[in-house]
């Protein structure tokens, strides 16, 4: 029989940056294809490719044995592939029906939002999915949203399901459930690919896997064969990564309380709802929990780009819940935004601009409307060798910098003197393995040092990997809180539903 | 204030809203799309000078309003071209726009002056007409207020009730998800501004043929601008613009009433109003409510499938 | 539609490429520009002579020309120092109307002292400026109403208060047009025995050289770049937002303010009907092409005014609207927007046809 999917040979550059360099993929049918790879490997390039979004420089596509040219996403739809992306192809502001009649109007042949409405209310009956057609889909919880996408994948008559990363945004049972459906899509025929740099899951659910690295494809194989998470965790990153040494320092005194703090939501969704925190200097307190629970508005409240409805933060003592970012900064705040580009760095401004911005407003380049640029040229030299950022120039344009070069930027600034409690969200999203480690090793000296760290994130193990107390939230509480050694994923992932 | 004279008021009011609706409507297509058109104010200057043009070399004022709605999808697909295909700036573009309207009317304009054209009657509906209060106001307009009622009903209908005004504003919410579901994201996209250019014209062409029946350098003042802002203040749905319309052209349509009874006001003053009014209705939402806003999502957004999503 | 042809956005735009495509789309507008009057009926080599010749290289063409920039420079400066923080200010027309009215009252009225009149009246023309456009930055920043129609229709308001005046309680009373009294000797800026240009121009000038220090090599000028790339981030790292953001809008309406001033005390004497009207799209015209900064403003300035001197004398003697001018500047700005495309974005033909 033929291969379901088989992509040959694929190359691709973003403007110079080489993605892929001759990957190739054969994916058979009724089997959970598991794509394996960290961040920055390509997968989600290379499924991006076979869904029309990307065109490839080079290679061959090959479905069902026949050769295949895919110029857009309608080509891709009607050759039987389908993808759920990590961003959800979904309007947030329509109904669930609208969506479905929005992207399935010319396989389904339905013209209103009534015949769509009663074609995925019967599809989601057909596979054990319950759904109401009638809901905005921005109301519904990410875990709903994704059974949309599904719903909607396969009313497309996608016989080759691709999902990118499907459990990063799930809790761990939200996860099994989907991780379940899945292989069950595989034993009724279908042939699934399963993006993911999760190793557990890659075992315990795939049939075969290819791994990734660096745009080549390294390694294929039936599961079976590669047990070991430490085999596959070889491939996937090249060599052993030294891990983390533990902390030494013992905790000292407190640096950052938050007490009975509330922070309302934009769009009146959930926000922050009573938190109560406390960090120590030497110590980490990782904040676990799925995204949209509260997370960004502490983050933006902490820092004080956000004004909260009720409640007490202090800072080394001082009572600084009204004070100004500029006054938090100077108390030895220090933030990490998730966005590093979006909310940490200025893209278009040269290197040296961005590693300086922070000490502008204390005069240390000059005072009242003075300003010394050779100065702070000078000074980004030095930092840019202190910190090992390789390949950028004080001048270089900072967009132009790789993520994990951007973010040991970032910390290089944030870090100077006087940073006494860092708060990171998100601190490694989308780097490899290498610049995570480059950034864990810098937060962590940096708590050796005396720093306090708040650390806010969805990779439970970065959490577990890096924190020595654990804290979990949901729905803007905090609904438990442990030292590292009593967390445990089941129990972190039972919390993070809401059950105690 | 009599009652006599509030009739007369809210009589002349449609034919003061009109050109407001309909550029607002056309405007409101254009947005829905994700494209920020402020070129309102060019589109209609254009529209306004080639009706009076046609309407007076050919005396048939009817084919000058379809010139004035052509010359208008004209400037609209430049427009559109350059911010769709060439992905410019939507804000500077749409000023350079309305720029090169009043450049173009300007200097083709100038032999075309303060030269009356046949205008277009009343419709006279019968008894109708001769109702009491209400007739004078319902049933004794020119043909073109029915034509643009029916124009933004219809359009009302395209948006929210059919398939293909779905996809137009799935496109103005999240072009990346139109584009995976197979909508021509950039097809959609020039046709919202072709239309909001032909009704902007159509616009234009009725305030120069049909209300003042001439053409004057500069004669649109800023009415495209009003229709912008009415865009905001109708939350991009054609039916509340019908309200805001009526406002803002009841607030025009005050000064002449009160010149005709002699009422001893000072002009340029009371030219401010609908401006002020304008202003008013900007600011008044913001500040008494923190409302969810009900922008499209994507308006004003440049779409390139190879970006990553 | 085109699925053929793929558009890529450039990550890394070379400097050499921005250069070519910045000067290919000034020189397709002037091309298209060249035409259009070309098919107006001015014939080739008149239009390179009122054009080139009559404005630059001729003593009293000259003279006029810096006289119609002296208020465009400022104007220049004032709508970039606000567009720069992606604060869309495009009623700078209405504070120039405030500026001239503002100057205006002080000499109609005659108030302060003799030697005081005329510095006087430049200082709250500049304060008129800078109040007319606090209106719209206060309900930007406290309640976020959008500045660009508020800016606008101000501006058509601002348009009409003087309209109102220079027929009513400000008219001559010795004449049936409408514009105030003329200024006295004291009240006007002194003449430089060329042509008709004033004083003025230093003023203008003086303020382009501010600028530059003020943008280019201070900590305000640091801080408003910042702001205009990335507000988000300024505001994380602790930048003053909010006060440079202010600063820098004020600053924008009283350089357009002080225009208006050096026009009723330099080039008009008295406030009269139609002096203010233009200046918004020109404004913004030089401050985009110049990219806001305010050395290239002041060239840019200057070439404008020579379109607008050389405007002049095609209305007299070829009896074009001077709807013209608009015409010229807007066809260029057109083209350098659409020439910028060819630098963000890389385009490629695929050489396989889509399979169907």
């Amino acid at each position: 029989m033929a291969k379901a999917l088989e992509l040959l040979g694929l190359s691709k550059a973003f403007d110079g940056n080489r993605v892929l360099h001759l990957a190739s993929l054969e994916i058979e049918w009724g089997e959970v294809h598991a794509l394996l790879g960290e961040n920055g490997a390509g997968k989600s390039t290379i499924m991006n490719i076979a869904n029309g979004v990307y065109a490839a420089d080079a290679g061959e596509i090959r479905v069902d044995g026949r050769k295949v040219d895919i110029s857009g996403p309608s080509d891709a739809t009607s050759l039987g592939l389908g993808m759920v992306h990590q961003h959800f192809k979904l309007v947030k502001r329509f109904s669930v029906a609208e969506n479905i009649l929005l992207s399935c109007r010319r396989q389904l042949s339905i013209t209103s939002v009534g015949e769509a409405a009663l074609a995925v209310a019967a599809k989601g009956a057909e596979v054990g999915f319950p759904v109401k057609p009638d809901a905005v889909v921005g109301e519904l919880s990410i875990a709903e949203q994704q059974r949309v996408e599904i719903l909607k994948v396969l009313l497309l008559g996608a016989k080759i399901v691709i999902l990118d990363e499907p459990t990063a945004v799930l809790t761990e049972e939200e996860s099994g459930s989907v991780l379940s459906f899945v292989r069950n899509l595989a034993l009724h025929g279908h042939a699934v690919v399963l993006i993911t740099h999760k190793l557990r899951e890659v075992i315990g659910y795939s049939d075969r896997v290819t791994v990734m690295r660096y745009g080549k494809t390294v390694l294929k194989g039936a599961t079976a064969n590669e047990q070991t998470a430490e085999s596959l965790a070889m491939h996937m990153v090249g060599e052993h990564m030294p891990e983390i040494k533990p902390l030494k320092r013992q905790p000292g005194e407190e640096r950052l309380v938050v007490e009975r703090l509330s922070v309302s939501c934009l769009n009146g969704g959930v926000g922050v709802n009573q938190v109560n925190l406390s960090v120590r200097s030497g110590e980490i307190l990782g904040i676990a929990g799925v995204g949209g629970n509260g997370q960004q508005e502490l983050m933006d409240c902490l820092t004080g780009l956000r004004a909260c409805s009720e409640g007490i933060i202090r800072l080394n003592g001082r009572n600084v819940t009204f004070a100004s970012v500029a006054i938090r900064r100077n108390g030895g705040l220090r933030a990490i935004p998730s966005d590093r580009f979006g909310s940490g760095l200025v893209g278009n401004m040269p290197v040296f601009e961005n590693l300086g911005m922070t000490r502008t407003t204390s005069g240390h380049y000059g005072r009242g409307i003075f300003f010394s640029r050779a100065r702070m040229r000078q000074e980004a030299e030095k930092a840019l060798a202190e910190y090992g950022i390789l390949g950028a120039t004080p001048i270089t344009p900072t967009r132009l910098l790789s993520g994990g070069n951007a973010q040991k930027l970032l910390l290089a600034r944030e870090l100077e003197e006087g940073a006494s409690i860092l708060v990171a969200h998100s601190p490694t999203r989308g780097l490899d393995v290498r610049a995570c480690n480059a950034v864990h090793t810098t937060i962590r000296d940096a708590v050796e040092r005396g720093a306090a760290c708040l650390l806010i994130s969805e990779d439970l193990e970065e959490i577990l990997g890096l924190s020595t107390r654990v804290a979990v939230m949901s729905h803007g509480r905090i609904v438990g809180e442990f030292s590292v050694g009593e967390a445990t994923r089941e129990v972190i992932g039972k919390l993070m539903l809401g059950h105690a | 204030m009599t009652v006599q004279f509030i009739i007369n008021w809210i009589a002349t009011t449609p034919q003061f809203a009109l050109p407001l609706l309909l550029a607002c409507v056309g405007l409101i297509i254009s947005e829905r799309a994700g494209i920020l058109n402020l070129g309102a104010e060019g589109f209609m200057a254009v529209g306004a000078l080639t009706a009076v043009i046609v309407s007076h070399d050919f005396g048939t004022p009817w084919w000058g309003l379809v010139a004035g709605i052509v010359a208008g999808t004209g400037l609209a697909l430049l427009f559109g071209i350059a911010v769709v295909v060439f992905r410019t700036e939507q804000v500077l573009s749409g000023l350079t726009v309305v720029a090169l309207g009043a450049g173009i009317t300007g200097v083709a304009g100038r032999s075309y002056m303060h030269q009356t054209v046949k205008g277009i009657d009343k419709l006279d509906l019968g008894f109708l007409a001769k109702l009491p209060a209400v007739g004078k106001i319902l049933f004794v307009q020119d043909p073109i207020v029915y034509i643009g009622v029916a124009i933004v009903v219809g359009l009302w209908w395209f948006l929210y009730r059919s398939s293909l005004g779905l996809q137009l504003r799935a496109v103005g919410e999240d072009p990346a998800t139109a584009d995976v579901a197979g909508v021509d994201v950039a097809a959609y996209r020039i046709s919202a501004v072709l239309v909001s250019g032909a009704l902007c014209g159509l616009s234009g062409a009725y305030l120069s043929v049909v209300s003042s029946q001439v053409w004057v350098e500069g004669m649109i003042a800023g009415r495209g601008w009003i229709a912008v802002a009415l865009v905001i203040f109708a939350r991009w749905n054609p039916l509340r613009a019908v309200f805001g319309a009526i406002l803002f052209g009841g607030a025009d349509a005050l000064t002449p009433r009160l010149l005709a009874i002699g009422a001893d006001v000072p002009v340029y003053l009371m030219n401010m109003l609908p401006y002020a009014v304008t202003l008013m209705v900007l600011i008044a939402p913001t500040v008494l409510k923190r409302e969810v806003s009900a922008e499209p999502t994507a308006l004003g957004t440049v779409y390139l499938r190879q970006d990553r999503h | 539609m085109l699925e053929n042809v793929v558009l890529t956005r450039r990550h890394y735009v070379p400097w050499r490429l921005r250069v070519r495509n910045f000067t290919g789309g000034i020189a397709s507008g002037l091309v298209i520009a060249f035409a259009i009057l070309v098919a107006a009926g001015v014939s080739p080599g008149a239009i390179v002579n009122e054009f080139i010749v009559q404005v630059f290289l001729n003593s009293r063409g000259l003279a006029q020309t810096v006289t119609t920039a002296t208020p465009l420079i400022m104007v220049g400066l004032g709508a970039a120092a606000a567009l720069k923080l992606r604060f869309w200010n495009i009623g700078v027309g209405g504070q120039v109307w405030l500026g001239a009215l503002g100057s205006t009252w002080i000499a109609i009225n005659d108030i302060g002292p003799p030697e005081m009149r005329l510095p006087l009246m430049l200082a709250v023309s500049v304060v008129a400026g800078s109040a007319w456009i606090a209106i719209p930055v206060f309900f930007k920043l406290r309640y976020g109403v959008n500045e660009i129609i508020m800016t606008l229709l101000l501006e058509y308001i601002a348009f009409r208060l003087v309209q109102h005046l220079v027929f009513g309680p400000w008219q001559d009373p010795n004449t049936s047009f409408p514009v105030s009294e003329h200024l006295d000797s004291i009240e006007r800026l002194g003449r430089l025995g060329w042509g008709n240009a004033h004083s003025g121009i230093w003023i203008a000038l003086g303020a382009g050289v501010l600028m530059w220090l003020l943008m280019e090599r201070s900590r305000f000028g640091y801080y408003a770049e910042a702001i205009g790339l990335n507000p988000v981030t300024a505001k994380g790292t602790g930048l003053p937002v909010t006060l440079t953001i202010v600063l820098a809008v004020l600053l924008s309406g009283g350089l357009a303010g002080l225009a208006g001033g050096t026009i009723v005390a330099g080039a008009e004497y008295r406030l009269t009907q139609f002096l203010g009207q233009g200046y918004t799209f020109s404004a913004i015209v030089i401050a985009f092409i110049a990219r806001f900064r305010p050395i290239p403003i002041v060239i840019t300035a200057f070439v404008i005014a020579g379109i607008f001197t050389a405007g002049e004398t095609l209305k007299v003697f070829y009896s074009l609207s001077e709807a013209i001018v608009i015409l010229i500047e807007s066809v260029i700005l057109f083209s350098v927007l659409v020439s910028e495309f060819f630098s963000s974005f890389r385009i490629r033909v695929l050489k396989t046809a889509p399979a169907k």
